[in-house]
């Protein structure tokens, strides 16, 4: 016979376990629809899919998404170590000197600027960078996507560096460690899983970002550049153009691009847990 | 000449008063344990020692320390902290480094070891010393989650003893550890006073009683005793002492 204890705490783990679902099943709804979709596209495409540039409206072939590609890995490789080094260098001010009108002015700029909507940012950007170059660049997308990914870097990087026990900093300056050395030899190490996670992380903001661009890299997709001054496309613009259109063939791409997005980011997120391992404490 | 000399020493923390017009004197080459109940500033002391109580940003000193000679509160803490080894309350090995990584960078970051076979020699020596090496000497590149808690304990102390400190500092090194480990660290600590001056907090009288020479015993942040221990123990002057000294406070 069960006791009144035992039947809340089963009501409990139930209540739980079906929250839990109600979370996640529209997650995994969406990784199914978008893989349903784009996964087959992408192997229909085969190799071209790489390479080519996307199909016009009357296009047989589904093309490949080659331009767009080539400038998500330009934002992305222009973005993401500026935006990780500005983080993690914020957080450790922050963190270790959290008195310093310096690191207080940091903490409050960040928490405002992930609170600014990203199409402003794109405005923003337009004026400052785009209008005095005269032309649409990878360099004002790479700005623009920075400014957006900079306050969640930020956070991720400062909660976990924060999670760190103050004894860890203890031992490490009782055997006269510098400060600096306790960071790069203490602190940094024991959190290494929770930074390559909060890197991931940034990567898929910057991935997936679309309203920060609009203004600001040109939509270039008819050919592919690689000049960090010249218009360039990305991804999630190419998706979010070509699923709006009525041409089967250019949903078709849009599916196809969402799938490989995904991929990408689950690809990543696998070698990260595989890869590196977590510190026991 | 005292190993550690403090002068009128006063912390506040938050505007709260945690240590009042402390003096002690602490010989060379001795274990000076203070005793008191919880909350009564006895870890504050030990970490105005080696100054780590800069971690807190609020906390002001008062007062004159000097420890091998040097002002504490005017000397660059990061060199005084290479003569003042410190071992806490709950152990806490750097839990990504090995075992013998754990005792050789403070050997390393001391420019102790010129080359990697006298960093070996240091870092057996440091886990003989602390009454280790036996037991891991065939698992030196383990991780400290793989040691019991006493184990890691005793990995601390000879991380702290292969920096090769003049001063040693103790807080309650054996709260969390059971009889058997908390013997062997005592061993360990009557062991290193011949080289080494070795401060320790404690609860335990009988603790104080095996290993103290010396004996302070603070109260609500002041010094309400303080002598030999052999004297300390048997003649304590006030109600507080006999408390303290008797296991009630």
């Amino acid at each position: 016979m069960y006791s009144w204890r035992k039947v809340k705490d089963r009501m409990f783990f139930v209540l739980i376990l079906t929250i839990s679902i109600l979370a996640i099943t529209p997650i995994i709804h969406m990784m199914v629809a978008v893989l349903a979709n784009g996964f087959p596209m992408i192997l229909k495409a085969g190799w071209g899919f790489f390479v080519k540039t996307p199909p016009t409206p009357l296009s047989q072939d589904i093309g490949g998404i080659a331009p767009s590609l080539i400038g998500t890995a330009i934002l992305t490789l222009v973005s993401l170590p500026i935006t990780i080094v500005l983080a993690l260098f914020s957080a450790i001010l922050v963190n270790e000197f959290p008195r310093n009108p310096l690191s207080i002015a940091i903490d409050v700029v960040a928490k405002s600027l992930a609170s600014i909507p990203t199409i402003a940012v794109s405005m923003v950007i337009y004026i400052l960078v785009v209008v005095p170059m005269g032309r649409f660049s990878a360099l004002a997308g790479a700005i623009a996507l920075t400014i957006v990914a900079l306050p969640y870097a930020y956070t991720y990087i400062s909660t976990v560096l924060g999670s760190i026990p103050l004894t860890y900093r203890e031992a490490a300056y009782s055997i006269a460690m510098s400060r600096w050395k306790t960071i790069v030899k203490v602190l940094l190490p024991i959190a290494k899983r929770g930074f390559a996670i909060g890197i991931l992380m940034t990567m898929a903001r910057i991935l997936g970002e679309t309203a920060a661009l609009l203004f600001v890299v040109g939509r270039y997709r008819t050919a592919t550049s690689i000049s960090i001054i010249e218009p360039v496309d990305a991804i999630p613009l190419l998706i979010f153009d070509y699923i709006l259109t009525p041409y089967p063939i250019m949903q078709q791409i849009a599916w196809a691009s969402a799938a490989f997005l995904l991929l990408i980011y689950i690809t990543i997120f696998i070698a990260i847990k595989i890869i590196v391992k977590e510190v026991r404490l | 000449m005292y190993a550690i000399e403090m002068k009128n020493v006063n912390v506040y923390i938050d505007k709260r008063h945690i240590l009042k017009d402390i003096n002690l004197r602490i010989p060379y080459n001795s274990v000076y344990v203070i005793m008191g109940p919880s909350g009564s500033g006895k870890t504050t002391i030990l970490k105005v020692i080696n100054r780590l109580i800069d971690l807190i940003p609020s906390s002001k000193i008062d007062g004159a320390i000097y420890v091998l000679g040097f002002d504490v509160l005017s000397h660059d803490p990061y060199d005084l902290r290479r003569y003042i080894g410190m071992v806490f309350q709950v152990p806490n090995p750097f839990p990504h480094l090995t075992i013998y990584e754990n005792v050789a960078i403070a050997a390393k970051i001391n420019g102790i070891a010129k080359s990697k076979r006298e960093l070996d020699r240091i870092v057996k020596w440091a886990l003989e010393k602390a009454m280790l090496w036996n037991e891991v000497k065939d698992r030196l590149h383990d991780y400290p989650h793989q040691l019991s808690g006493g184990q890691r304990q005793r990995l601390c102390l000879a991380r702290a003893i292969a920096m090769k400190p003049k001063i040693l500092l103790l807080d309650e090194p054996t709260a969390n550890i059971d009889p058997v480990n908390a013997r062997k660290l005592e061993e360990a600590i009557i062991s290193l006073k011949d080289e080494i001056t070795v401060v320790m907090v404690t609860h335990s009288s009988h603790q104080a009683a095996r290993v103290a020479d010396h004996v302070a015993i603070i109260y609500d942040g002041k010094v309400v005793e303080q002598g030999p221990a052999k004297h300390l123990f048997l003649h304590p002057l006030t109600d507080i002492g006999q408390k303290i000294l008797r296991g009630e406070m």
